[in-house]
């Protein structure tokens, strides 16, 4: 049998999750068992779509030797991008104007000459449609989901999100025993637009008074009688988790707007000002906010909110998220050594699998309302909000 | 004879709004048209909506009425860039997907999903803009072309403006001038006021805030000035935490303005987060959001510093 020596490479799209060392270490070893070479593109694609920026090349070959102690680590090693989409390329043309172009073709053509035959690529399950969009160039690309939200559709467990879960819970007791001592309710904020996993089992875990999560709209009065009611027995502190996509189930009214201000209304685009009240800002921290100050009213109890955000996608992996990121890595080698391509590694205890890219995008995992973790935190006297 | 011209076979632009009773772009009651592109990318943004040069998708979740109710542009959209997650029924918008071809837009009964721009005829805007005609001539109001960079759309700018004047409206514009000189000349001689700015000093930090450095913008200034010396210049600075609200800039500024007569004021326009839901609606993260704006004490003291080279007041205040 001939051996097929390939050369492919792997990039990371968007920033740093635990266990990204992991994957990079996963498709290092793995495809060096196949005898095939691996290189890392720098920054996302930028290594190769801006090679001025990188006196010592924007490709870094990855040796077995290179990862032998990375799958631990934490740190980028082949850095991020926080935009990884080559058909929307920030430039400054002749005129001096900042435009954003396509250069996709430009990148296809780049890797050809650099010999690269597939692209492993590292991303958040929004960039998927980046990558479907290359495929669909022609582009051998494998995606290897990243999320510690564990919000990516046919993946039971990302990479990360096991990391994530333990740096939250750890946080949370800290802020208990915080609230504990200045006699006031917490309401910490994590990560989870669409999907509470972490928001819902890290409150799990610390067994907190509630959890509000963006899958079940929630009902601050409701939230309010449970804490009032510990509070009546003595406790004088609370905890409550709030995913920062959660959100009330009666939205709040549009404020009246006066009639003065309505005739300075944008006459033609009429969604330029939108309607003051339903606007959807995802701002870090909103959540907390919203939920401490009218709890504080509801309770008559002092309320603070802290803001995990961005944290939880610092510090070293677990060794579940280790394991994961190896997996992950070896998997999406076993792809493309089965010519699978256009594809996006999922784990599917206890299988991993390879679901094709069109039915990947558009696709959130979220938490189901029949989930036994619903019940569970329920039984344990967890307040939902509903 | 050349501004008929103008008026009569000028070029459609694409126009992202109409304004009116706008009481901080120029002299009196005006009303500001907002072209749309622009050649900066300056992370403040308040009209991120303006920036790119064609017509642009927005979504306002708010006001989606989902799936269960509507869900007409989930089949519409071409490019499956439309979805739903499972726990909401209101749809979500793929950017990376979406090509903004605005299919979508007319399904939409609620209007969640709109249009920034659209394209018009010189003699459609100024009809639009001569309904205020009455509240121009009594507050000494007129057009403001705003944008983007109403420079960018140079000969829809100028027929717009040539036909402002035909009208017996005044004419402003405000502009970066980060564009060829060749535009600048095309639209300035139909200009009365030129609201300008100066956003950054030094060129690196211009690159590194606005995405280009300020040569061309700085040679452009200066060649406006000097070609143009019956104009009314006022200049500008969108004062942001942290990135230009210091002294130095402002006397920076002040001494590159002060030469020019025909400079007659410099303002300081305090950073707002205005931009902030716009950036949701067209899916894009707006990173200024952490800052607050500028405080009243600081704005204070540099205004004062600008007063006293105008020698409209005393000594500036101490901090």
């Amino acid at each position: 049998m001939m051996i097929d020596r390939k050369r492919i490479a792997v990039n990371l799209g968007g920033g740093y999750v635990p266990g990204l060392n992991a994957v990079i270490t996963g498709v290092v070893l793995a495809a060096n068992e196949l005898g095939w070479e691996v290189v890392g593109i720098r920054d996302g694609f930028d290594g190769l779509l801006f090679p001025g920026q990188y006196p010592e090349g924007g490709l870094i070959r990855l040796s077995p030797q290179i990862v032998e102690n990375l799958a631990s680590a934490a740190g980028a090693i082949l850095g991020t991008a926080a935009r990884n989409d080559p058909f929307h390329v920030r430039s400054v043309n002749a005129e001096n104007q900042v435009e954003e172009v396509d250069r996709s073709d430009e990148l296809l053509e780049m890797l050809k000459a650099e010999k690269i035959d597939a692209v492993i690529s590292i991303v958040e399950g929004r960039a998927l449609g980046i990558l479907y969009k290359l495929a669909r160039k022609g582009l051998k690309v494998v995606a290897v989901p990243k999320s510690v939200e564990n919000d990516v559709a046919a993946t039971m467990l990302s990479f990360g999100f096991n990391s994530a879960l333990s740096y939250t819970t750890e946080t949370l007791d800290r802020a208990r025993q915080a609230a504990q001592s200045t006699r006031k309710i917490a309401v910490v904020e994590v990560l989870g637009e669409h999907a509470g996993w972490l928001a819902l089992q890290s409150a799990m875990a610390v067994c907190a008074d509630a959890a509000l999560i963006p899958e079940v709209p929630y009902n601050l009065l409701k939230v309010a009688d449970k804490l009032r009611e510990k509070l009546k027995t003595g406790r004088t502190y609370g905890l409550v988790v709030v995913a920062e996509g959660a959100v009330p189930a009666v939205a709040p009214q549009p404020q009246a707007i006066p009639q003065t201000a309505r005739s300075l209304r944008a006459s033609l685009s009429p969604g330029a000002t939108g309607d003051e009240g339903s606007h959807v800002i995802h701002r870090s921290g909103q959540a907390a906010e919203t939920v401490a100050l009218e709890l504080q009213r509801l309770t008559n109890h002092e309320t603070y909110p802290l803001v995990l955000g961005q944290l939880v996608k610092g510090g070293a992996p677990t060794p579940v998220d280790r394991q994961l990121g190896l997996g992950y890595g070896a998997g999406a080698v076993r792809a493309l050594s089965e010519n699978r391509v256009g594809v996006m590694v999922a784990f599917q205890p206890p299988e991993l699998t390879f679901v094709p890219l069109a039915e990947a995008i558009n696709k959130v995992r979220t938490v189901p309302s029949g989930s036994l973790f619903l019940q569970v935190a329920r039984s344990l006297g967890i307040s939902l909000g509903d | 004879m050349e501004n008929q011209l103008m008026s009569t076979v000028a070029p459609t632009g694409r126009v992202l709004n109409i304004q009116h009773f706008s009481t901080h772009d120029g002299p009196g009651i005006r009303t500001t048209v907002f072209l749309k592109g622009c050649p900066l990318r300056c992370k403040w943004c308040s009209n991120p909506e303006s920036i790119h040069p064609k017509p642009e998708l927005a979504y306002n979740l708010g006001k989606c009425t989902g799936k269960d109710q509507c869900g007409f542009c989930l089949k519409e959209c071409p490019e499956s860039a439309i979805f739903n997650v499972d726990s909401d029924t209101k749809v979500r918008i793929n950017w990376d997907l979406c090509t903004n071809c605005g299919k979508c837009v007319p399904v939409c009964p609620p209007q969640a999903l709109y249009l920034f721009g659209q394209e018009m005829t010189v003699d459609e805007v100024l009809d639009e803009v001569e309904q205020d005609s009455t509240f121009y001539r009594e507050s000494g109001g007129g057009i403001t072309l705003s944008g983007g960079e109403c420079l960018i759309q140079a000969d829809f700018a100028a027929g717009l403006l040539a036909g402002a004047h035909q009208r017996g409206i005044n004419t402003a514009i405000e502009t970066a001038f980060n564009v060829p000189w060749s535009f600048v000349g095309k639209v300035l001689p139909h200009v009365d006021v030129v609201l300008h700015d100066h956003k950054l000093t030094l060129p690196e930090r211009h690159k590194k805030w606005t995405g280009v450095d300020n040569k061309l913008i700085l040679e452009n200034i200066k060649r406006a000035y000097e070609t143009f010396p019956d104009k009314t210049f006022v200049a500008r600075t969108p004062l942001i935490p942290g990135v230009n609200d210091d002294e130095e800039h402002i006397r920076a500024v002040l001494a590159f303005i002060k030469p020019y007569k025909n400079v007659v004021d410099y303002e300081l326009l305090p950073y707002m987060r205005f931009g902030e839901s716009k950036y949701g609606f067209l899916g894009r993260v707006y990173e200024m959001q952490d800052f607050n704006p500028p405080s009243p004490e600081l704005l204070a003291r540099l205004r004062a510093i600008i007063d006293e080279a105008f020698g409209r007041s005393g000594k500036p205040t101490q901090a």
